[in-house]
This record gives C-alpha cells, structure tokens and sequence, in this order.
C-alpha cells in the first residue's frame, strides 16, 4: 500500500510531458485548424477558403510587437518572391491594442499580407499561438510545414517548399 | 478510507487541467497537477527581487504574508526577454489600470536571475516587481513547475484574506479572453 501511495504522490507531483510544451502550438505535419477570423471592419474571413486549397502564410502579430517589427522585412521579401502562389495573411491579436490602433500603424507601414482582427482570439486559441511573430505556414493540402517564432527565423525554405507545384 | 479520499484529492485536481489541455496528437497523457486551489490558503513565500530601478536589498525580500490585507496577483511565467513573456508583461504594463488598480500588488516569478529581472523590468518599464525563484520551489508549490527547468505560464489571485481566489493554470499571454478573466477576478477579489 505504501508503495502504491508514494506511486500516486509522484505522479501527482510530476509534471506530464504536454505541460512542459505549455506554449507550443500544433505540430507540423498536423491538419491547420480551420477558422473565421473578421478583418480590421469586422467582417468574417472564413480561412476555410485557403486551407487546403492553396498554401497559406499566417502571422500573429501586434502593433506594439519588436519581433514582428523585426521580422517584417523577411516576409516582405518573401511575399515579393512567392507573390500570389501563397496566401499570406497577417493576424492581429486583440491583446494591448485595438481595430483603430492598428488602421493608424498601417497608415504609416506597408505590410504584405491581408491584415485580420482577432477580437475573439479564437485563431489563437485554435492555433495555439505562443507569442507575437508566431509564423505557421500551411501546405496546400492543408498541413502544416513550418511553425515559428522570432524576428530572425528563417521561414524562407519552407516557404518555397509549399509554394512548388 | 484514507486512501479512497486521497486518490478522489489527486483525481479531482487533475481534472480541471485536464481539461484545458489541447487534443494530443498521440499516446495521450495524464496530466496531474499540484498547488492550491481556490478558497485554500496561498502558500506563503519569500524571494528575492528586483523592478525597473535596481535590485531589491538581500535584507528586503518579498513576503507574501507581508501583503496580507490586499489583494496580489502571482504571475509564474517562463522567461525574460522571450516574445511570449514580453507579450504577457507588456500588457500588464499597458492595461495595469484597467487590469489591477493601484492598490493591487502584482509579482512577477520565474528562475531568471535578479540581473536579468532588472534589464527586463527597465526595458519595458514594469509598475511591479520581478522575483527570483532559483531552484523553482514556489513554481512546484503553485503547481506552476515543468519539467523544462522554467516555470509553466500560470496567474494566481489572492485575495485580501489570504486565499485564492482564482487561478488560470493555462494563462495564455495571446488570447483577450484570459486577460478579461483575470481583469474580473481581481475587481472581484479587491471588493471580496
């Protein structure tokens, strides 16, 4: 009995393994989550349309954030490279900020991708999005290829690999 | 009888976890947590610190029990200086008004170093202070552990009682939905 006890103490007091990757989101090789996500106005853009269709590029960003700042000349070099083989997409998290927050900052910056509101968080949630600058790109049978994070990660091979007939 | 009221203690905190957790992939795996749950007593703690304008003297530390008559939100998070932490401590900073209010004490703990804790607090100008759990021992006692050797992301409210008042095990630093909860916990626990 006693050992049966000190068996359950441990395991109560071991952390399991899926706690430790508390931030991480779904794997790559694993189906992109299909979502709605409105854009600055409001109006719902079902990601349903892309997924698995074609490639997809997703960002979550925000206006406050260094590392999407950083990373943001990557991928407009990218998307001047890949062009429209892959849908780029570029998610605002609704954490510190505000729809009129993010018009103003693009009045002032050029970004290469079609700007969304996450008022609801609920791509975050689905994707499990760890962090501003969290970059997953999408294979166009709906997969996963590259999940990241950072303004120095380098996305660009991945990229390429998804956007090759 | 002893052992049919443990083993119900261990299952009952490890369901609410649980439950949060994302679908995994394969070989599912059991989660159990420790640490207190809401309405017992928060364990009492003292660590060092530092916040924005140095090092908080050795003879000084944080003392939990120290701020029994208000209301304190514990904040474990990973790391300084990541994008996730920064994400979280930013709007701390940000919405701290909307968030706490002045008459709150928020702590924010992990293992970094009290160097560290103070570059991190100067360079986002944090209104609160950082604390240095070394070696975790307040992370495990607020089931806030994981195995990486960093704390898990989790938020406790204590209220001006002692007890806690709510906890999120699973605080996201991405999703509006868990600022809001945490937001009304504290309005709740300041008028409790």
């Amino acid at each position: 009995m006693r050992t049966f006890l000190a068996g359950l103490l441990l395991l109560a007091v071991t952390p399991a393994t899926p706690l430790a990757a508390q931030d991480a989101g779904p794997t790559v090789g694993a189906k992109a989550p299909v979502v709605q996500v409105p854009d600055l106005d409001g109006k719902p853009v079902d990601l349903g349309r892309y997924l698995g269709k074609q490639p997809v590029f997703l960002e979550w960003w925000a206006t406050w954030c260094e590392q999407c700042e950083a990373l943001l000349p990557r991928v407009r070099a990218a998307r001047a490279e890949i062009g429209d083989r892959v849908a780029f997409f570029g998610i605002n998290v609704a954490v510190n900020q505000s729809p009129e927050r993010v018009r103003r900052f693009l009045q002032k910056t050029e970004v290469p991708y079609r700007t969304l509101y996450d008022g609801e968080g609920v791509s975050t949630r689905a994707y499990a999005a760890p962090a501003t600058s969290y970059v997953v790109i999408v294979d166009r049978d709906g997969r996963i290829a590259y999940t990241g994070t950072g303004g120095d990660q380098d996305f660009l091979p991945a990229l390429r690999r998804v956007a090759t007939p | 009888m002893r052992v049919s009221a443990l083993v119900l203690l261990l299952v009952g905190a490890a369901v609410p976890l649980a439950a949060q957790q994302p679908k995994p992939a394969s070989n599912p795996t059991v989660v159990l947590v420790s640490g207190p749950d809401v309405g017992h007593s928060a364990p009492d703690f003292t660590l060092a610190w530092a916040n924005k304008d140095g090092i908080g003297p050795a003879e000084n530390p944080y003392q939990l029990w120290r701020d029994r008559g208000k209301t304190v939100v514990l904040a474990f998070f990973p790391k300084d200086f990541t994008s996730g932490c920064t994400a979280q401590m930013q709007t701390f900073t940000d919405q701290y008004d909307t968030l706490f209010g002045s008459d709150v004490i928020v702590v924010g703990i992990n293992a970094d170093s009290l160097e560290t804790h103070q570059r991190f607090a100067a360079k986002l100008g944090l209104p609160f202070r950082l604390l240095t759990d070394p070696d975790l021992k307040v992370a495990r006692k607020y089931g806030s552990y994981d195995s990486s050797g960093r704390p898990r992301r989790t938020v406790y409210v204590v209220a001006p009682d002692g007890r806690i008042h709510y906890r999120n095990l699973k605080f996201n630093p991405m999703d509006p939905k868990d600022y809001s909860a945490l937001g009304a916990a504290v309005r709740e626990a300041r008028g409790s």
